[in-house]
C-alpha cells in the first residue's frame, strides 16, 4: 500500500517538475504570453470554445496539409491597385464574345445532317420525303424497332412511368437496373456490372474511378475522344504506344518499368487503356497479346468496347467472346447499350471490387439520374434476343463481309478496318504521285516514338479539309443515290491526334446481303465519281 | 426493414391518429376505388362535353390533374395493398370531385386552398433564410462522434490487415499489383459509409411518384452485403425529384410516349451529327427554347454529361470560369475539362463575388496579367442540397457592370420555381434573354431524362458543332423526347390551330404536318408562350387539361404550396431549415453523422412509412449533415402533415429543434397550413 503511494507521490513530482520546465520553456518564445494570455481568457468565457478551437486547429493543419495545389492566387504575381484604378480596369476590359458565329462553311456542315422522320432503322425516310438505306446510324443486331422490345418497353413504361427521378444512390436504383447490370455480367461472364446512363459518359468516369494523380496509365495513340476526356481528368501519367502496334506497347511497358526502378519510386497502380473496335478507323486490338502483356507486367486492363460488343463474336459478346478471352481477364470491360442494344447507357463491367467501387466514385453514375427504366428493359430484352439468336450475329458478319468485298477492291479507297469490324473506315486513297502536302518520311523507321508524347513520330500527312470536303461530296452523291452514309465527325483542333478523316459506314443485320451489296455498290460509285473527278 | 428492424430502428409509439388511419383505410378502400371508378366515368363525359370550347374554364371542383381522354379505369387496376394507408385518400372523394389519377402515384387533392404561387415579390432583395449554428455542444458531439469513428475505422484497418489479410486484399499491394483503392475515398466509403449504408441505394420498384415501393432488404453482416427479403413496402416518397408530379404510367404523358414506342421503338441510332437526329429532336429543341422564351436551344441525352461536354466547348485556356463554391459536380467536371482558369467565391455571397470580380479583372490571367478573353459566371439556380436559389437581380446588377458572361443551371429550378414554372428567371421576373446560358435537365421536372442548353442562336449553334455532345455521345431516345415534348406542352397549354376542334380525342388530325415547326415558333414572343399546336407531333394524342394549361397550373400552384408549407411549418416547429421558403428542396439540418442513420430509420419504420434522403460529407460540409426533402406536386396537404408529424416526434426524440423564433406544436401548424403559407413573411 505504502509503496505504491510512494511511487505515486514520485509520478506526480515527476509530472510537476516536467510540466514547469515545459512552462518556462514555453515563455521564453517570443510572443507566447499573448497566446497564453488569449486561451485563458477564452477559456473563462466559454470552456467548450477552447476545446472547439483545438479541434478546429487540427482539422485546419490536416486540411492545409492534405490540400492540393491550387492555381496561384494573390501571392508573388499580385499587383496592388486603388479602387479607382479597378474600376477602370474594370471599364477598360471588353470579353470577346461568348461564341463565334458559325462561318458559312460551318452553317453548312451542320445543315447536311439528315433528319429521319418517324423511326430510324434499316431504311428509314428522310424530311426530303425519300426513304434511303441506312448505312451510318449504330444498329449493328437491327434491334431498332423490334416489336419485342416496343412491348415490353410499353409495358415497363406503364409500371415504372418514364423517368428515374433520382441518382441511384437516392431511391433511382430500380429492380430493373439490378436485373440489367446482372444480365449484363452473365451475358458476358464477369462477377458483376454497373450502369451508366450515357454510353460516352462512361468511360471517361470510369477511368477517373481508379486512376489518381501518380498512377501510370499506358494508352494506345489512337484512343477515342471519351477516353482522352477520361485521361484528362484522372490527371495521372500516361505514357503512349502506337496505335494498336504491340511492340510499340511492350517497349513502352519496358521502358516504364525500367524508369520506376532507376527512381525506385513506390509501387503505383497502373493500367494499359485501349479500345476493342477502335472508333477511330475500326482497327481491332489483339486481346490475347494484351492480356499477356498485362500480366507479364502486372498491369490492369481497361477496354473500351464500345463499338465491339454487340458486333463481334458467335453471339455478340465483343472481343472476349471472339477471341476466346474470359471477361474476367479484362479488369475493366467498358460498353455501350446504345450501340447494339439499341437502347441508351453504357455500362462497365468487372470484378465486384472494380463494380462496387465505381458505385460512390464514378463521377457521372453517382451524380446523375439513373436511366429510365423503359430503356432498361429494351437492353434486357434486347441481351435475350442476342443470346437466343445467333443467326443475328452471322447475317451480320455476313453483310460486312458483302461490303468488304466490294469497296476493298474499290482503288480509290483505303480501309483501315478490321476486316470483322461492323463499323468500315472510308478514307480517301491518293494515287502515289499525287497525295497532297505528303513528305516521303525517309527518317529511320526504326527509331521508336516518344512515349511522352501523344503524337507519333512519323505521323501520316493528310490534308484535312480537302479530305473532309471530298468525303462529304461523297456522302451527299450517295444520299442521291439513296444510301444514307455519314462522315466520321470529329471535334477538330479538340482532340489529341487528329485521325484521317473518313466515312464511317456502321453495317447492320436488319439489311439484306442483297440491299448491302446495292448500298455498297452506290458509295463506291460515289467514290469513284468525287476522286475521279479531280484526277 | 420492417420484417427485421436493425438495432436502433424505432416503432414509433403509434399515435391514435395512424391506428385509425390504418383501419380506416383498409375499410375504405373498396368504397373508395367504387367511388372513384363512378366518378371517373362521369368526368370522361364531361371532358368531352367541355372539350368543344378549349379556353373554357374547368368547374372548381373538377380540377382533374391529367384526365385522359383514353383512360381506363386506372383506379381499379391489380395493385395488391390496400392496406398501407398510401394507396387510397383519407376522405373519399364526393361525386362532384373528379380524379383521374393514381393517388399512390398523384395525390388527390381537391381543396382549393392548397394552392400557391411561386413568385419573388416585386421591390424585395432576395434573400434565402439566414443559416444558423447549432449550439455548440452539438458541433462538438459532432466532430467527437466523426474522429470516434476514424479512429475506430483506422484501428480496424490496423488490425485486420495483419491477421484478415486475405479481406483486405484489395486494399493492399499484392502480387506486385498496386492496391485498386486504398486512399481515403475507400476509408471513407469502408469504415463511414458503410456504418449506414442502409439508407443508401435502397432499391424500388413501380413508379416513383407520390409514393414509391421499396424491395425490403436486409443485412446479415453489418451492412457489407444487402440480401432481399422478398417484400415490398409502399412508402411516401419525398426524395425523388418529382417535383411536378410527371412521374406517372398514366395519364396523357404516358399515354403519348407509350404511342411513341409504338411509332419509334426506343432507339434514335447514333450521335447528332453522325445520322441519329430524329425529327422529334427539333421539335422537342425548338419547344424549350419557346418554353423558355429565347432564341434557341439544344438538347443532350444525359443531364450529367449536358454540362460536362458543352462547358467545354464555351471557354477555353485563357478564360475565367467563376463558380459558386457548391456547385455541382457536373459543372466541376466540365469546368475542369475545359481548361479555363477557375476561381470559386462563397456560396451565394454577392460581396465576395464583386470582390473577386474586381480582383480577377484587375488582375487578369495569372503571371502574364493580360486581360481575361471572357468571364462566365457559373450559379444554380436552385441549389439541391442547400434550397438556396442564386441571387439573380444582384448577379444582373453585377453582370451590367462587370461584362461577365452568366451560364445558370436550372438543373432543380426549370419547372419548380416561378409562377409559370420557367424557372428562377421567372421566379425573379427577370427576362430570360438576358441570361447568356440557361441549362437545365429533364430528369427532374419532366420526369424524363437529359438535358439542354439555351440561350442565343449564335451561342447555341456553336456549340452544336463544338460541344462534345453532338458529335459523339448518343442523342436522345424516342421515348424521352416524348415525355420531354408532352409534359412540356401541359405546362404550357397548346395554342390549338384556329379552327373550332370538335372533339379531343381527334384533334390530332386537325393538325398541320410537323416541318412547319420553325415557321409556327416565329410569333415566339411571348414570354410565357404556349405550345402551338403545330409544333407537336402530329400524332400525340393531346388530352384537355393539356390543352387549356389546367394540368400545368395545378402542378405548379400544388407544388408552390406544398414547398412553401413543410419549409415554413418545419421552422414553425423549430427545425434548423437551410434555403428559400418556395424552395422544393427542403434540407433539415442534422449535423450529427449517427442521427442521419437513425432518422433515415425511424421514417422508413413507421406505421406509414417514410422514405428521405440523408446527405452527409462529402456532399457537404463535414458538420452540416442533413436530410433533405424534395417536394412534389403529387404530395397533397395529408402527405405534408404526416411529415410533418414524423419530422415532430422524431425532432423531439433525435434533439433536432435548435432553430430561434417562436414554436408552435404540430398540430397548431397543421391547422393553420394555409395561413402559414400565405403570409408574406415569416416572423421568426
Ligand atoms: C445542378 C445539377 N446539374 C446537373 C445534374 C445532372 O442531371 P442528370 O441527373 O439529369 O444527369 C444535376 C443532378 O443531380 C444537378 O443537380
Amino acid at each position: 500500500m505504502s509503496s505504491s503511494s510512494q511511487s505515486l507521490e514520485l509520478l506526480f513530482t515527476f509530472l510537476s517538475r516536467s510540466y514547469a520546465t515545459l512552462e518556462t520553456n514555453f515563455f521564453k518564445l517570443p510572443g507566447s504570453a499573448v497566446v497564453a494570455r488569449y486561451v485563458k481568457s477564452s477559456h473563462q468565457n466559454d470552456p467548450g470554445r477552447t476545446l472547439l478551437e483545438v479541434i478546429l486547429i487540427i482539422f485546419a493543419i490536416r486540411t492545409l496539409l492534405q490540400s492540393r495545389t491550387r492555381g496561384d492566387q494573390s501571392g508573388k504575381h499580385f499587383i496592388q491597385f486603388d479602387e479607382k484604378e479597378i474600376d477602370e480596369l474594370v471599364d477598360e476590359w471588353t470579353p470577346e464574345p461568348l461564341a463565334q458565329p458559325l462561318t458559312p462553311e460551318e452553317q453548312a456542315d451542320l445543315a447536311s445532317v439528315p433528319v429521319i422522320v418517324g423511326p430510324t432503322g434499316p431504311k428509314p425516310k428522310l424530311a426530303s420525303g425519300k426513304t434511303v438505306i441506312n448505312l451510318a446510324s449504330y444498329n449493328f443486331t437491327g434491334l431498332a424497332g423490334n416489336e419485342e422490345i416496343k412491348a415490353s418497353a410499353v409495358e415497363t413504361l406503364r409500371k415504372y412511368g418514364l423517368g428515374s427521378c433520382g441518382p441511384p444512390g437516392f431511391y433511382g436504383t430500380q429492380d430493373v437496373h439490378i436485373q440489367l447490370e446482372q444480365d449484363i455480367a452473365d451475358f458476358l461472364g464477369t462477377e458483376a456490372s454497373i450502369l451508366y446512363s450515357q454510353a460516352f459518359a462512361t468511360i471517361s468516369s470510369v477511368i477517373p474511378a481508379f486512376c489518381k494523380r501518380g498512377d501510370v496509365i499506358v494508352a494506345d495513340r489512337g484512343v477515342n475522344f471519351a477516353i482522352q476526356k477520361g485521361l484528362q481528368i484522372s490527371r495521372c501519367t500516361v505514357r503512349w504506344y502506337d496505335h494498336n502496334d504491340m511492340e510499340s506497347l511492350e517497349h513502352v511497358l519496358e521502358s516504364v518499368e525500367k524508369e520506376r526502378k532507376k527512381r525506385r519510386g513506390p509501387l503505383t497502380r497502373r493500367f494499359i487503356v485501349t479500345e476493342g473496335i477502335f472508333d477511330h478507323d475500326g482497327a481491332m486490338s489483339d486481346l490475347p497479346k494484351l492480356v499477356e502483356l498485362k500480366k507479364k507486367y502486372k498491369y490492369r486492363l481497361i477496354l473500351d468496347e464500345s463499338i465491339s460488343f454487340g458486333s463481334v463474336g458467335r453471339t455478340g459478346r465483343g472481343l472476349t467472346e471472339l477471341y476466346n478471352v474470359p471477361a474476367s481477364e479484362v479488369d475493366m470491360l467498358v460498353g455501350s447499350i446504345a450501340t447494339s442494344l439499341a437502347s441508351a447507357g453504357g455500362f462497365c463491367a468487372g470484378s465486384h471490387i472494380v463494380v462496387n467501387h465505381q458505385r460512390i466514385n464514378g463521377t457521372s453514375f453517382v451524380f446523375s439520374a439513373s436511366m429510365p427504366a423503359a430503356l432498361t428493359v429494351a437492353a434486357s430484352e434486347g441481351i435475350n434476343i442476342l443470346r437466343n439468336t445467333p443467326s443475328i450475329l452471322s447475317a451480320l458478319q455476313e453483310n460486312i463481309r458483302a461490303v468488304r468485298a466490294i469497296l476493298d477492291r474499290a482503288d480509290c479507297i483505303t480501309i483501315p478496318s478490321h476486316p470483322a469490324s461492323a463499323t468500315i473506315h472510308l478514307q480517301v486513297r491518293w494515287p502515289t504521285l499525287q497525295v497532297p502536302m505528303h513528305t516521303s518520311s525517309s527518317s529511320s523507321p526504326s527509331k521508336p516514338s516518344n512515349p511522352l508524347n501523344v503524337k507519333p513520330r512519323d505521323a501520316e500527312q493528310f490534308n484535312i479539309e480537302l479530305e473532309e470536303k471530298l468525303l462529304q461530296d461523297i456522302v451527299e452523291e450517295a444520299l442521291a443515290q439513296g444510301v444514307m452514309i455519314t462522315r466520321a465527325k470529329r471535334l477538330r483542333g479538340q482532340e489529341l491526334v487528329e485521325a484521317r478523316p473518313s466515312i464511317r459506314l456502321a453495317i447492320t443485320s436488319a439489311l439484306s446481303r442483297k440491299d448491302c451489296e446495292k448500298a455498297a455498290t452506290v458509295v463506291k460509285a460515289a467514290f469513284a465519281k468525287v476522286i475521279g473527278k479531280r484526277r | 426493414m420492417p420484417s427485421r428492424p436493425s438495432p436502433i430502428a424505432f416503432q414509433s409509439a403509434s399515435p391514435t391518429q395512424s391506428m385509425f388511419k390504418k383501419k380506416s383505410a383498409s375499410g375504405l378502400s373498396t368504397a373508395a376505388s367504387y367511388l372513384n371508378a363512378v366518378s371517373a366515368a362521369d368526368a370522361r363525359a364531361r371532358t368531352r362535353s367541355s372539350a368543344a370550347s378549349s379556353t373554357a374554364s374547368t368547374p372548381a371542383l373538377s380540377m382533374s390533374s391529367s384526365a385522359t381522354s383514353s383512360s381506363e379505369d386506372t383506379v381499379l387496376d391489380e395493385r395488391e395493398d390496400f392496406t398501407d394507408g398510401l394507396s387510397y385518400p383519407r376522405t373519399p372523394p364526393t361525386s362532384s370531385q373528379v380524379f383521374t389519377t393514381v393517388h399512390s402515384e398523384f395525390g388527390h387533392c381537391a381543396n382549393d386552398d392548397y394552392r400557391y404561387t411561386s413568385r419573388h415579390r416585386a421591390g424585395t432583395p432576395y434573400k434565402s433564410y439566414p443559416e444558423q449554428d447549432p449550439p455548440y455542444y452539438i458541433l462538438l458531439t459532432t466532430y467527437i462522434s466523426y474522429i470516434l469513428v476514424i479512429c475506430l475505422g483506422h484501428l480496424r484497418d490496423f488490425v485486420g490487415k495483419r491477421f484478415r489479410a486475405a479481406n483486405y486484399r484489395h486494399l493492399l499491394p499484392w502480387n506486385g499489383y498496386a492496391a485498386l483503392n486504398s486512399d481515403f475515398d475507400s476509408f471513407y466509403t469502408r469504415r463511414l459509409k458503410l456504418r449506414i449504408d442502409d439508407c443508401f441505394s435502397h432499391p424500388v420498384t413501380g413508379v416513383p411518384g407520390r409514393t414509391i415501393m421499396l424491395l425490403d432488404r436486409y443485412s446479415p453482416d453489418y451492412n457489407k452485403t444487402m440480401v432481399p427479403t422478398g417484400t415490398r413496402t409502399r412508402a411516401l416518397n419525398i426524395s425523388s425529384y418529382n417535383y411536378l408530379g410527371f412521374a406517372q404510367g398514366n395519364g396523357p404523358c404516358a399515354d403519348a410516349v407509350e404511342t411513341s414506342i409504338e411509332r419509334y421503338g426506343v432507339s434514335a441510332g447514333g450521335s447528332r451529327l453522325e445520322c441519329g437526329t430524329l425529327d422529334l429532336h427539333h421539335q422537342a429543341e425548338a419547344l424549350v427554347s419557346r418554353f423558355l422564351g429565347v432564341e434557341d436551344a439544344l438538347i443532350s441525352s444525359m443531364g450529367f454529361a449536358t454540362n460536362s461536354n458543352i462547358i467545354p466547348g464555351l471557354v477555353s485556356k485563357g478564360c475565367l470560369v467563376i463558380s459558386d463554391e457548391l456547385n455541382h459536380a457536373s459543372i466541376r467536371y466540365g469546368v475542369r475539362l475545359s481548361g479555363a482558369n477557375v476561381r470559386m467565391f462563397k456560396h451565394n455571397d454577392m460581396k465576395a463575388l464583386e470582390e473577386l470580380l474586381r480582383e480577377v479583372i484587375s488582375q487578369g490571367q495569372p503571371k502574364t496579367h493580360r486581360p481575361w478573353k471572357k468571364i462566365l459566371l457559373i450559379v444554380e439556380g436552385l441549389f439541391s442540397m442547400e434550397g438556396t436559389l442564386a441571387n439573380l437581380p444582384v448577379i444582373m446588377e453585377l453582370k451590367k457592370k462587370y461584362k461577365f458572361y452568366l451560364f445558370v443551371d436550372e438543373a432543380h429550378s426549370i419547372g419548380a420555381m416561378g409562377p409559370n414554372g420557367r424557372g428562377v428567371t421567372d421566379y425573379f421576373g427577370i427576362d430570360p434573354r438576358s441570361v447568356d446560358i440557361l441549362m437545365g435537365t429533364f430528369t427532374k421536372s419532366f420526369g424524363a431524362a437529359g438535358g439542354y442548353i439555351a440561350g442565343s442562336k449564335a451561342v447555341i449553334e456553336r456549340l452544336r458543332l463544338q460541344g462534345h455532345s453532338f458529335t459523339y455521345a448518343e442523342s436522345m431516345t424516342p421515348p424521352v423526347l416524348t415525355q420531354v415534348i408532352a409534359s412540356m406542352a401541359s405546362i404550357m397549354g397548346i395554342t390549338m390551330p384556329t379552327e373550332k376542334p370538335h372533339s379531343s380525342s381527334s384533334l390530332a388530325l386537325l393538325r398541320s404536318s410537323s416541318s412547319d415547326v420553325a415557321s409556327a415558333m416565329s410569333e415566339a414572343d411571348i414570354i410565357p408562350g404556349t405550345a402551338p399546336a403545330s409544333a407537336l407531333p402530329s400524332w400525340m394524342p393531346l388530352a384537355q387539361p393539356m390543352i387549356d394549361g389546367s394540368d400545368g397550373r395545378l402542378r405548379l400552384s400544388r407544388l408552390a404550396f406544398n414547398s412553401r408549407y413543410l419549409n415554413r411549418g418545419l421552422r414553425k416547429l423549430g427545425f434548423i431549415t437551410y434555403g428559400s421558403d418556395d424552395s422544393p428542396v427542403v434540407p433539415l439540418l442534422l449535423f450529427n453523422p449517427g442521427k442521419m442513420a437513425v432518422f433515415s430509420r425511424m421514417m422508413r419504420t413507421r406505421q406509414t412509412p417514410i422514405v428521405v434522403v440523408v446527405v452527409a460529407y462529402p456532399a457537404t460540409p463535414l458538420v452540416t449533415s442533413r436530410v433533405r426533402f424534395c417536394l412534389s406536386a403529387a404530395h397533397t396537404k395529408e402527405d405534408i402533415d404526416m411529415v410533418l408529424r414524423a419530422c415532430d416526434e422524431i425532432g423531439d426524440y433525435l434533439d433536432l429543434k435548435q432553430g430561434p423564433g417562436e414554436r408552435w406544436p404540430v398540430e397548431e401548424v397543421i391547422s393553420r397550413a394555409v395561413e402559414i403559407v400565405r403570409a408574406p413573411e415569416m416572423a421568426c
